[in-house]
């Protein structure tokens, strides 16, 4: 087969009325004083995600087509088991995302036109990494400078400052978890 | 990250923000909503 066939080709196509709801990470911004928090893709420089407004996917490739495009890798990504997660690069945030227009469905996931958060919680990276989405409540936000904020437990925050990443203001996590859900006007998310 | 290979393409509908809080039931059609309705405002009596 060439390699200039598209995929989409073998694919089914479905239709449904209720959104897809899956599993996502995102990294976390705001100002120095806590305020304005937006969600942003741990991954790559696309569009945050902002508050009260639907998160349209993009391709570089705009040119050539329509996100999410079967041959690409572009469009919101989400996940069907919480698990895989585990893998992705500084999450601050955990949450189960609802996905809808286009939607690409994976073996592990989906990639799709539109999203909004519906449940969220931030999470201590790095207990996030070793044992997944449980146990991972942090203590603090940390301020770290240009605008990125990182959720830590006290033994992780001890250990980031040990190693040189020394946040420059502290804020309670229970504030920020609850200024993020109040701010997407979404629940939280609950183990 | 990796979600392995296309396996089909879906058409959902457009969703209309806020989303509905998926702990809470949808009402049945032609039950009444479990929030009570304010009672009609009578006119002043002249």
């Amino acid at each position: 087969m060439s390699a200039n066939v598209s995929l989409s080709r073998d694919l089914r196509v479905g239709a449904r009325t209720e959104p897809i709801v899956a599993w996502r990470t995102w990294a976390l911004s705001g100002r120095r004083d806590g305020t304005e928090l937006l969600l942003r893709p741990v991954a790559g420089r696309s569009h945050p995600w902002k508050p009260l407004v639907p998160a349209e996917a993009t391709c570089k490739h705009a040119r050539m087509h329509g996100a999410p495009n079967v041959d690409c890798s572009c469009g919101l990504h989400g996940t069907r088991d919480v698990d895989i997660l585990r893998r992705t690069r500084c999450p601050a945030v955990l949450g189960r995302a609802a996905l809808w227009g286009r939607v690409i469905e994976h073996e592990l996931g989906y990639r799709a036109q539109f999203g909004y958060p519906q449940l969220l919680t931030v999470v201590c990276q790095f207990c996030f990494w070793q044992w997944g989405p449980h146990g991972t409540a942090p203590a603090v936000v940390g301020w770290l400078g240009r605008d990125d904020l990182v959720p830590f437990c006290w033994p992780h925050l001890e250990l980031a400052q040990r190693y040189g990443m020394e946040p420059r203001r502290l804020f309670p996590a229970e504030e920020i978890d609850l200024r993020l859900r109040e701010t997407y006007v979404v629940d939280a998310l609950a183990f | 990250m990796n979600i392995g290979r296309p396996k089909r393409i879906i058409e959902v509908e457009p969703v209309t923000l806020p989303l509905p809080d998926p702990s809470i039931p949808m009402p049945e059609p032609g039950r009444a909503p479990a929030e009570p309705v304010p009672a009609p405002v009578e006119p002043p009596v002249r």
